[in-house]
This record gives structure tokens, C-alpha cells and sequence, in this order.
């Protein structure tokens, strides 16, 4: 299996040469001739009928291009599934957010823009809004949207085995609610997008995102115009996290601003607009109660859960399922029932997040923490006891192939001295860990699969068309490490042409872990079938059967004979001369039960492959402030097959710093009245360099048999446990576990002192 | 409004501009001169982003008037390379995978480029110190940090070193 | 973010500064590194129609001592005062509290520390974009009448943030302020005016131009608390001078305890700082008692404007202080 030149290998990027030289051309360094700045008229209520819009005004001012507003849009509607429309991309009727879009400009430049926007005059008759989950599903007042009564917008229920059978058989019992507020993204990049009208009619647009095809079908619909006269081009994105993923309304607004002045449009997000307008993490409040045997055995968990939606539904389906996914793919449960319910609030639109659920996960183990203790087992010996092995079925079955759990465990817990440290350190010194499992994709229906192209050009490099998107996390490298291998090239012989709607095919997008198996593995597929036309030439040539060739370092050669080769190149030349093309298609689907659906039906394969992780982190809390200090993390993950643990390691790192630093200690949003107090870099603390602590990578390869190389995914497993693991740490280093998340100092110093002050104050 | 004319040395070539009192810095270098490279992440000091070098000091161009930069030397993530010939830290950064979305890129490497002029084998405590003006979202910070303590000094500990030779 | 407009004007001398200022009043703002004067001007908090930078005066940027004080020019960037020697051993507290502000890519050249003293007072309801102020009422500091961190409150209760500032009153520095033709010097305390929209007590056509810190011998020291290591600002910060007495070793003559980041200004804790004096060098539980007090006393001014709870703020005060007493007690012991 280690046969490999390419794929393995610690291969630095592709794209970072460009990005180290100030090169790489993100959406906002874009500048297009005769070129206007757009900018969009937001709701500073939280909830308001719109009365009246005059935007006379704005239209007078010079170098005021075009104006536009709802009546612009024929009231088009966007939502992620048919059933889910519930989003105008600017607002006639109601706003329903400090945010919501009202109006677009587009002048010629920032100033005037500016000015135009102050210009545009909006009646509104504010409404009484909602602002918490419990409140909206209380609220007597005007729904948010009126086809949803007491603002319920979605309700999962998923009930398997006999679940309170048996409750009334376990041997221990126990219920907990955890909370935690809303998370957010703060991707480097703020949101931009340019989009330009031809004469032919056709619409180029370059924005951030998370699966150019995810763009391209919205914006054809809501301009009713053929799916190939949307261009969402290519562009260096600074980062997503799940955040982009679906269509913005800035990108149709700046569309439609470049339609009515006929020039291209260039909207940029201040950073407050990319925290208040994009997309947020969810707030949250889950419930778990679960019942164990004596040896602690999960036979029955109930979980209810509430996620405060904000005012659109977005992902609201897929959202409100994926922290009980991430559950009962780490964990066996005997029985299950689950309620998730996604409550429109009057607070800014949510999204999927890297750490989506992480009141949901980290209260998950601190509760197997809880009922560990109370039956005598150590956290590392319940969570073996507990946690997914190979060839189970999900509760919602899923049949879950490879499967590297224990080992994650054992190599975690034998890295970071996890055993010698348990309950041997000093006070407010304490270790914990978390595990967790993450799907590879979901189904898509249509959109489910990916597909390749490769050709060869006659001086012998290749040219690799995919629609994969890389948003930072290096999957242009991962195409052409994977490319380069199947067809025995160097990686700077591969050409990627990627991202393109116009160039290439369908494709999930980067944004449900399914880049590498799904998109990468179209790539594969499509080398294959492109070397095995150069294998059928070179067999000619060297006069040997086509499957006793091998291609490596630009030559075709037999395996057992090496010294018997020829060039790539000349293969390619000779093949032309011969009348035949050397270019070769490849795609791949993954095996899914199409029947399955979010809130209808949510039984059946989910995916393919999923990854584990565990996390174990050390931290030491100043008990007279409430401050954590980090003292190392231990990142291990089942990915399947590392294919550049180079850009795996990075991975995780981020994860630590996104999933448990920022994630579990720091990042929060504060409101007043649905005003976000920390829209800001400044007031929204995400870790520094001087705040992270050490980090030891451990990378387990389960070899995935459905998987590119046996590749499944690096992006959100170790981001998930170390949330997990963040909470466990803190919880054992102040004997309190704790239940509201993130664990800020003031929550942390609070516990510390309600312990003290306990009549009994019990060992932990 | 009236433009003034102002004179600055970027990446060692002179240049004139006319700029208007509000104009910063950033805006010039991006706008004016498609310097690109340095970035608006915050726009209010705080990421780092479009950190420069004014006088050999890392600068947050964001909030730096043009004006306040007239006669002074600036150097962008444009001016690290002679022509295609990478820095040693440019070239770090690329072998130890500290690059990930590359939106932060520049501005650490400028911070880095100017810790590493006056100090070029920095421990690694101290290049965390150095570098904790640069926000990053993507790498956890920590390749970046090797990359920086061993841009001057390739070690063979280090297994990223050797990477991609 | 786009700059509003204004006019630019660049004085070669402290004299045409001030002569500068003397035509404009307070249609004019004094840019030195422009930290916290261009990010509120970006938000729309202030529409100076003049900035009259300082960047040609170098003579605003020295340290240097007489023999009685040290004297330190407003222009002066953090970097200097951090690596200053002299501020090390004489006047500690403020070295630790500009190595606090910011992060070391501010401190170089943009961070100054007359503009760490004239940063203006933070809340989180206030220092936001004009569209988040837009759509509701606005507050005291905004030209209205309502506080959005304390119900009903009929003035504003914005809260003094400068690490600087904190350091600089425990060590009882006063600020020299020019006009044309004169100057005059206040002490750092009297420069207050307990009024959230204006907190300097400074005429519009004055300038902050020397800060003095008196040379006593006494050992001082800094402490701050903030959600993270850099690029922050405290939500709770204590400055000390502890002062040891001439003629009996191990025992204390005058302590000075400040208060930052909990009200409009710093607050100089007087009951805290005068309930040490006499008492041994070594006695913690005196220590431990001051700080209790400093808490007491500085806790009735704070409001939740400054992210982190207002309980956790309170209860800090007593931290921050008991240990910069105990840093400070120690450094006097050796």
C-alpha cells in the first residue's frame, strides 16, 4: 500500500507559492474596467414591516449608478430544499433581523455609495420581535414567518428501539441540560462578491464558497436564465468553516445592481456585516437523559434539543440533525429518541459550523464523565466501552465501514500520559478528552456526485477539470497530488481548472467533509481511465500487455522490467499521431439511500465513511481568577489514508484552536435587544498565536475501502472532540462539570466557588 | 477634495501619488499601486491583515493615513521576493504548510520578516509574542510559529525542513 | 471601512501645533498613532473636520529624568517605554502596562502614550458601527439620553479602559498640557471629569504634551485582566505604588492603589491604599484586606459595558490588586 510517490507525503501546497508572494487574487482584490462599488441598505430592526421605500433621493445622487430594491426581484424565493423558501434576498414586506437586506446601491465609488445608501429612506412599523428559542416558542405576537405558529420552523424526531423499556431497566439514570450561545466564523476573508453581466447575457460572478454549483442554481432561478449563463468563477477564498455554502443574497444583489447599471458590481462586507450577515453558529439547549447497564453500557438515551434558528431557516434541516449524527456515530446507544427542534428567532440567519453542536457534544461526554464516576470506570475504559466499532450500524442505519475508534483512544491516551495523569494531578491541573465521529457528505440528491476531467496536452502535462472548491484548506493540492500520482507525473505537470461552473461539472462543494472522497475520487477515476488509454499506447510501443505497465516520474514502464520505458510525452505525441485523443472523464457517487431525507425520513445510509477522533487536552486553571491556561493537546483522528499529513497536521491545529481554544473557552456572541455587541475582531475573541498550546498529532489510517487511497476526511472530527475535550479538562481540573459552555472565566470562577461553598464537599 | 502629493519608497522603488486626507494607507497600496497583498480583514488595527513595514516597522496599514506615510520607506509582502527568488522565510512558510486560506499570509510575514531582522534564530516564545498582532483562523498557529523559528536556520530536527527539497 | 472627510494639517513645531489648535478648537483632533482616534472616526463616532498630526514633532517623543522625575513626551511610542531601562526600575508599573496594550506590532510606532491616556471611554453599546447605533435610541455619549448598560442611568457610564493610564495614576505622574502661549500641569487624578461623554477635563485647544512621574523610590507594579493574551483591553486592571519606609526597613510608608477599567476614569482608591500604611512589607492578610476594600469601593461605579460579567469584574478588583500589592511588596523587599 506504501507504493506511492506522491500521495503520503509531506508535499507542501501548490497554491501557497502564489499566496506567500501577495499574489494569490482573493474576490476583493478583483478590478474589473469601469468597475462600481455596491453596497446593501440593511434593517436596523430586528423586526419591522416595511411600509414604504423611497430611494428618489439615493437615484439623484450623482455617480449614483442604479438603486435597487424588493420590487426588483419578483419576489423570488431562496431556501436550501423546495420545502425551505422562506427567504426573499431583499426584504418587501418585513424585516426580520438587524441585518436584513432592504436595498442595494451600486455608485462609482465607496463615498457615494455610502452617501446613497443614507439617502434611501425606509418607512418601517416595528413589531414585536423574539430573541431566545424559549421565548419565540412562547411568543403570542406575530410569527416571523406566518406559516409557522409559535415560530416552531423544524422539528426532527428520530425514535429507535425501546427507549423507555428500557429507561426502566438501566441500572443508572440521569438527565442534563447544557447550553452554550451562538458561535461564529470569523473566516479571514470577509465576504465579497463581483459579478458582471456580458452582452450575450450571461452572468460572471467571484465570491467565496463553498461549491461554486450551489451558487450557480439559485442565481439561475432568481434571474430565470439557463444554468450555463451562470459563471461562478474561480477565486483564492480566505477561509469557510461551513459559512459558505449556500447563496448569499449579496450575491444576487450585486448581480442584479450589475444588471441595472450594466457594468460589473463589487460588493465588500465590512467585518461586522460578514459576522451580522453571512451566517452565525447556533445557540443551543440540549437535554440529554441516558440510562446505562452496570457495567455502563448506553441502553437508552433521550435527547431534546432547542437550536435558536435566527429569522431564515437556511440549512435548518440538515442543522438541527447533525449533532444527533455526530452522536450516534461515535457512540452505541441501545435505543434512542430524538428531538430536535430549529426555533425562527429575530437574530441573524445560521449556518453549519465547524463545531456545529458543541453544547450538544461536549455535553454528551461530560455527562458519560458524570455516569463514569458514578459507576467507578475510568473516562478512558466508558468511552471503549461505549464508543462505534467496525461493521455496526448506526441507529438510523447507517452501515459504518472503516473504523478506527479504539485506536484513536489507546494512541491519544498512551501520547498525551492520559493514565498517569488521571486523578493524580495537582489541584486545578486536570486532563480530559473527547471522542467524536463525523460523516463523509450527506445525501444530495442530484447534486450528490462529482465528476472529472483530464486531458493531455502534447508536451506531456495533464489538464485536470474538477468542481472541487478549495477554501483554504488546500484541496487544489489534494487534486493534484492525487492526479499526479494516478498518472505518474509531477505535481507541476498537473494543471487544475477547478471551481468553474462553466468549465466543470456538478459537485457537492467543500462543506459536509466530502471534498476528498467524493471530488477527489472523481479525480482518481478519471487519471485511471486516462493512463489506462496511455497504457494501451505505450503497450504497443513496447510490446508488453497494458497491465504489466506502471506510470511513475513521467515514464511508462513494466513493473518487473524497469529499464523497459518510454516518456509520458511521447506516449501523448504518438497516441495523437495515431488519430487518438489522451483524455479520459471519471466520476464518483457515492452509494447513499436516496430515499433518506432530513425531517421525512431520516433512516437509511448516510454516507459512505465516517472519521473519528479523539482529542485530549491538559489545562491548568488559576482557581483565584477563573483563567485556563492550555498546557498541551493531543489531536488523534482515524482519517483513513493520509494523503499529505502535512496539510492533515494543519488540520487538526486549527481544529484545536477553532474547536477547543476559541471553541470551548473563549468565542461567544453577546446581544442586546438582537444587537450583536461582538461583531468585531476586536470584541470577538478568536485565539492568538501567544494563547495556543502545544499540539501533538497523532494520524491513525483505517484505510477506508470506499475512499480515494482509502482517504476519508481531516476537517471536523478533531475541531468536534476538542471541544469535548476542552470541556472534560476544565470540568476535572475544578471537580465541577460543567454544563454551560464556553467555559469563560466567570463561569469557571462561579463553580469553583459554589463547590467551596457545598455543605459536603465530596472527592470528584 | 483637494489631493495632496506624496512620496514613498515601496519595495524599494520611489513613488509619487496624490492622495486625499482620508485615504489610508491600505487603500493607496491596494488601489493606487495594486499592491494587493496586504488585506482588509478588520479595518479597525486589530487582525493584522494588511500589516506592513514603515521604516523597518510592522505598521497597521488600515489605520495609517497615506499622508502620515509621506518620505517613508514601505515594504509590502510584494517586496519579500527578489523577483522570483523567494525569502528564506517565504520559502519556510511554503515547506512547513503554514499556509492554509492565505488571507492572514501576508501580514504575518511581514511581522515575522521584521522580528526576524533583528532577531534571526528567535525561540519560540518570542516569535508568539511577535506574531500575536496577526490573527489566523486556519492553522492554530502552529506551523506558522515553525516556520518563523526556523526560517534562518533549517533544522534537522525538524522534519518540515527538508520538506519539498 | 471608508474614512469620513476631513483636512489633514501637518505642523513642523510644537508652536504651530498649538497655533493650529488655537484656530480650530474643537473642530480639531491631535493624531499621533491614530489607534483609537482613525478606528472612530471609521465608525462614525467622530467627525473632526481638522487632524493635526504630530508626526514631524519629534521633539514630543523623549524619556529622560531630572534627578526628581522622570519626563516622558506624548508622543512617545509604548516600544521606548517598555525597553526603557529607567522606567523599569523606577516606575515598573507602567513598563508592565504598555507591554500590555495591544500587541508588540502596535507598540512599535502607531501606539504612543499620550494617546494611551487620551484613548477615549469604551462601552460595548457605544463603540459600535454607526448602522449598529442606527435603529435605536441613542445613548448619552451619542448625543441622547438613554444608557444602554444601566437602566434609567441619566448620564453616561462609559468606562475608562487605558492600561497606561492606570499605571500612570498609581504612580502619581502629572500631565503637562500646552496651549498657545502657556502651559499648565495637572495631576493625572484631577484630570477626570466623572463624565462619560468628556472624560478629560483638557480645553479643545490644548495638547497633552509631557507626562512627569516623580522619582520616589518606591516600588510599583501593574496587573490586568483580559479574555486574551494581546490585542485586548482589560476589563479589569490594578496599578500599585508601594513607597517602604526610610527609617523602618520591612515596613510601609505610603501605598497607592488604583482601580482601572471599572469606571469613567481610573479610580485612585484612597480607604485601600491608606489602610497599609505602617503595616509590615510581609503581611499578606493586610494586603488581602486593602484589596477587599478597593474592591468594595470600586465596584459601585462599574457597569456591563466592557464584555465579561459585571460580577466577575467586581470580584477581580480584589485579585488584580492583592496581587500587584504583593509584586510590588516583594520588589520593595529586595
Amino acid at each position: 500500500m506504501s507504493d506511492y510517490t506522491i500521495i503520503g507525503k509531506r508535499m507542501p501546497r501548490v497554491d501557497s507559492r502564489a499566496k506567500v508572494m501577495g499574489k494569490a487574487r482573493f474576490t476583493a482584490d478583483l478590478k474589473l474596467p469601469g468597475m462600481l462599488v455596491g453596497k446593501i441598505k440593511r434593517s436596523p430592526y430586528a423586526h419591522a414591516r416595511i411600509l414604504n421605500i423611497d430611494t428618489s433621493k439615493a437615484e439623484a445622487l450623482p455617480g449614483v449608478k442604479a438603486v435597487v430594491t424588493g420590487k426588483d426581484t419578483e419576489g423570488v424565493k431562496w431556501g436550501v430544499f423546495s420545502y425551505t423558501r422562506d427567504q426573499q434576498f431583499i426584504q418587501m414586506e418585513k424585516a426580520r433581523y438587524i441585518g436584513d437586506e432592504v436595498a442595494g446601491v451600486a455608485a462609482v465609488d465607496e463615498e457615494t455609495a455610502l452617501e446613497a445608501l443614507d439617502l434611501i429612506e425606509v418607512e418601517y412599523e416595528e413589531l414585536p420581535a423574539v430573541f431566545e428559542s424559549m421565548e419565540a416558542m412562547a411568543s403570542q405576537t406575530e410569527p416571523i414567518h406566518e406559516d409557522f405558529p409559535n415560530n416552531i420552523n423544524v422539528h426532527v424526531n428520530i425514535e429507535t428501539g425501546e427507549v423507555d423499556e428500557n429507561f426502566k431497566r438501566a441500572h443508572y439514570v440521569r438527565e442534563d441540560t447544557f447550553t452554550a450561545p451562538e458561535d461564529s466564523y470569523f473566516m479571514a476573508e470577509p465576504y465579497a462578491v463581483v459579478a458582471k453581466f456580458d452582452y450575450d447575457g450571461c452572468l460572471e460572478v467571484w465570491c467565496p464558497n463553498g461549491g461554486p454549483h450551489m451558487k450557480s442554481k439559485p442565481l439561475s432561478n432568481a434571474f430565470k436564465i439557463p444554468l450555463h449563463q451562470v459563471k461562478i468563477r474561480k477565486i483564492a477564498i480566505g477561509g469557510a468553516f461551513g459559512g459558505r455554502s449556500e447563496i448569499c443574497p449579496a450575491d444576487y444583489i450585486c448581480a442584479l445592481l450589475a444588471k441595472k447599471s450594466d457594468k460589473p458590481v463589487k460588493i465588500e462586507f465590512t467585518r461586522e456585516e460578514n459576522s451580522i450577515a453571512t451566517r452565525q453558529g447556533h445557540a443551543m439547549i440540549t437535554t440529554h437523559k441516558t440510562g446505562v447497564d452496570k457495567e455502563g453500557r448506553v441502553l437508552a438515551r433521550e435527547t431534546t434539543c432547542y437550536l435558536d434558528g435566527g429569522a431564515y431557516v437556511s440549512t435548518g434541516p440538515i442543522a438541527v440533525s447533525v449533532p444527533f449524527l455526530s452522536m450516534e456515530q461515535v457512540y452505541r446507544m441501545e435505543s434512542v429518541r430524538y428531538n430536535g427542534y430549529s426555533l425562527y428567532t429575530n437574530k441573524p440567519i445560521r449556518g453549519m459550523i465547524r463545531t456545529h453542536g458543541r453544547c450538544f457534544a461536549a455535553g454528551l461526554d461530560t455527562q458519560l464523565d458524570m455516569i463514569a464516576e458514578h459507576l467507578g470506570i475510568d473516562p478512558v475504559e466508558m468511552r471503549l466501552r461505549n464508543v462505534r466499532k467496525p461493521g455496526e450500524y448506526t441507529n438510523t442505519k447507517s452501515l459504518v465501514g472503516s473504523c478506527a475508534m479504539d485506536e484513536t483512544i489507546h494512541k491519544a491516551v498512551v501520547t498525551s500520559g492520559f493514565k498517569d495523569k488521571w486523578g493524580k494531578l495537582p489541584p486545578f491541573h486536570g486532563i480530559g478528552m473527547g471522542t467524536n465521529a463525523v460523516q463523509v457528505g450527506f445525501p444530495m440528491g442530484i447534486r450528490g456526485g462529482s465528476q472529472s476531467f483530464i486531458k493531455f496536452n502534447e508536451d506531456g502535462e495533464a489538464t485536470v477539470m474538477s468542481g472541487v472548491v478549495d477554501n483554504g484548506q488546500g484541496n487544489d493540492n489534494m487534486l493534484v497530488q492525487i492526479a499526479a500520482e494516478e498518472l505518474g507525473l509531477l505535481p507541476e505537470d498537473i494543471h487544475l481548472v477547478s471551481a468553474d461552473t462553466e468549465t466543470t461539472s456538478s459537485d457537492p462543494g467543500s462543506y459536509s467533509q466530502v471534498s476528498t472522497f467524493v471530488g477527489g475520487q472523481a479525480v482518481q477515476i478519471a487519471a485511471k481511465n486516462c493512463k489506462q488509454k496511455l497504457f494501451e499506447v505505450a503497450a504497443k510501443v513496447l510490446k508488453v500487455k497494458a497491465d504489466t505497465l506502471v506510470a511513475k516520474n513521467r515514464l511508462i514502464f513494466v513493473k518487473d522490467t524497469p529499464e523497459k520505458s518510454i516518456s509520458i510525452k511521447k506516449v501523448v505525441r504518438i497516441s495523437l499521431t495515431n488519430f487518438n485523443s489522451v483524455n479520459a472523464e471519471g466520476g464518483y457517487w457515492p452509494k447513499v439511500d436516496m430515499k433518506r431525507e432530513w425531517v421525512s425520513n431520516p433512516y437509511g445510509q448516510m454516507c459512505e465513511a465516517f472519521s473519528f477522533g479523539t482529542t485530549i487536552v491538559e489545562v491548568k486553571v488559576d482557581p483565584e481568577t477563573g483563567q485556563v491556561e492550555v498546557l498541551n493537546a493531543t489531536a488523534c483522528q482515524d482519517v483513513g489514508k493520509a494523503l499529505n499529513p502535512l496539510v492533515l497536521e494543519g488540520q487538526f491545529e486549527g481544529s484545536i484552536a477553532m474547536g477547543g481554544q476559541g471553541g470551548m473557552l473563549t468565542e461567544y456572541h453577546e446581544w442586546k435587544d438582537g444587537r450583536c455587541l461582538n461583531p468585531t475582531m476586536l470584541d470577538y475573541k478568536v485565539p492568538l498565536a501567544c494563547d495556543m498550546p502545544t499540539i501533538k498529532n497523532i494520524i491513525v489510517e483505517s484505510i477506508e475501502p470506499l475512499g480515494p487511497y482509502g482517504a476519508k476526511e481531516a476537517g471536523m472530527s478533531i475541531a468536534m472532540s476538542a471541544a469535548q475535550g476542552y470541556a472534560a479538562a476544565v470540568s476535572n481540573a475544578i471537580g465541577v462539570y460543567m454544563d454551560s459552555f464556553p467555559l469563560t472565566p466567570d463561569k469557571i470562577l462561579a463553580a469553583i466557588k459554589e463547590k467551596k461553598s457545598r455543605p459536603q464537599n465530596k472527592e470528584s | 477634495m483637494e489631493k495632496i502629493k506624496i512620496t514613498l519608497t515601496i519595495n524599494d522603488k520611489l513613488r509619487e501619488v496624490n492622495v486625499a486626507p482620508n485615504d489610508t494607507l491600505l487603500e493607496v497600496l491596494r488601489e493606487k499601486f495594486d499592491l494587493t497583498g496586504s488585506k482588509e480583514s478588520c479595518g479597525e488595527g486589530v487582525c493584522g491583515s494588511c500589516t506592513i513595514q514603515m521604516d523597518g516597522k510592522p505598521v497597521r496599514s488600515c489605520l495609517t493615513l497615506a499622508l502620515e506615510a509621506d518620505g517613508c520607506t514601505i515594504k509590502t509582502v510584494e517586496g519579500l521576493a527578489n523577483g522570483d527568488q523567494l525569502s528564506d522565510l517565504q520559502e519556510s512558510f511554503i515547506n512547513h504548510g503554514a499556509v492554509q486560506c492565505g488571507f492572514c499570509t501576508p501580514g504575518m510575514l511581514i511581522s515575522a520578516d521584521a522580528l526576524l531582522q533583528n532577531n534571526p534564530k528567535p525561540d519560540e516564545k518570542t516569535v508568539r509574542k511577535a506574531l500575536a498582532g496577526n490573527i489566523c483562523r486556519c492553522t492554530g498557529y502552529a506551523k506558522i510559529v515553525d516556520a518563523v523559528c526556523h526560517a534562518g536556520s533549517p533544522d534537522n530536527q525538524c522534519p518540515d525542513c527538508k520538506t519539498g527539497q | 471601512m471608508r474614512l469620513p472627510r476631513f483636512d489633514y494639517l501637518g505642523p513642523d513645531t510644537l508652536d504651530a501645533a498649538l497655533e493650529l489648535l488655537a484656530t480650530h478648537k474643537e473642530e480639531a483632533k491631535i493624531l499621533a498613532g491614530g489607534t483609537d482616534l482613525v478606528v472612530r472616526m471609521k465608525k462614525g463616532l467622530l467627525k473632526p473636520k481638522v487632524l493635526i498630526s504630530l508626526k514631524a514633532l519629534n521633539e514630543l517623543s523623549y524619556i529622560k529624568e531630572d534627578g526628581k522625575e522622570i519626563k516622558i513626551g506624548a508622543r512617545t511610542p509604548l516600544a521606548d517605554i517598555i525597553a526603557s531601562d529607567l522606567i523599569q526600575t523606577q516606575a515598573n508599573a507602567l513598563a508592565q502596562a504598555c507591554e500590555k496594550v495591544g500587541a508588540i506590532t502596535l507598540q512599535h510606532y502607531r501606539g504612543t502614550i499620550g494617546g494611551n491616556i487620551l484613548q477615549d471611554n469604551r462601552c460595548f453599546h457605544y463603540n459600535q458601527s454607526s448602522f449598529h447605533r442606527s435603529g435605536r435610541q441613542p445613548c448619552h455619549k451619542d448625543g441622547g439620553k438613554i444608557c444602554y448598560a444601566r437602566d434609567e442611568a441619566d448620564r453616561c457610564n462609559s468606562t475608562c479602559q487605558s492600561d497606561g493610564a492606570t499605571a500612570l495614576m498609581a504612580l502619581g505622574a502629572k500631565l503637562t498640557l500646552a496651549s498657545k502661549g502657556s502651559a499648565r500641569t495637572v495631576n493625572l487624578e484631577d484630570f477626570y471629569t466623572s463624565d462619560g461623554i468628556m472624560p478629560f477635563a483638557m480645553e479643545s485647544h490644548e495638547l497633552l504634551k509631557e507626562i512627569t512621574i516623580p522619582l520616589t523610590g518606591a516600588k510599583s507594579a501593574y496587573h490586568r485582566l483580559a479574555y486574551r493574551s494581546a490585542i485586548d483591553y482589560p476589563v479589569v486592571c490594578a496599578g500599585v505604588l508601594l513607597k517602604p519606609s526610610d527609617t523602618k526597613k520591612e515596613e510601609i510608608d505610603d501605598v497607592r492603589i488604583v482601580v482601572g477599567a471599572m469606571s469613567r476614569s481610573p479610580l485612585f482608591l484612597a480607604q485601600a491604599s491608606s489602610s497599609l500604611k505602617g503595616k509590615k512589607l510581609s503581611d499578606i492578610d493586610a494586603f488581602k484586606t486593602a484589596a477587599d476594600t478597593a474592591m468594595n469601593s470600586a465596584s459601585a461605579f462599574a457597569v456591563h459595558n466592557v464584555g465579561a460579567t459585571l460580577a466577575y469584574r467586581c470580584e477581580m478588583v480584589a485579585q488584580m490588586v492583592f496581587r500587584a500589592l504583593k509584586e510590588a511588596a516583594q520588589a520593595a523587599d529586595r
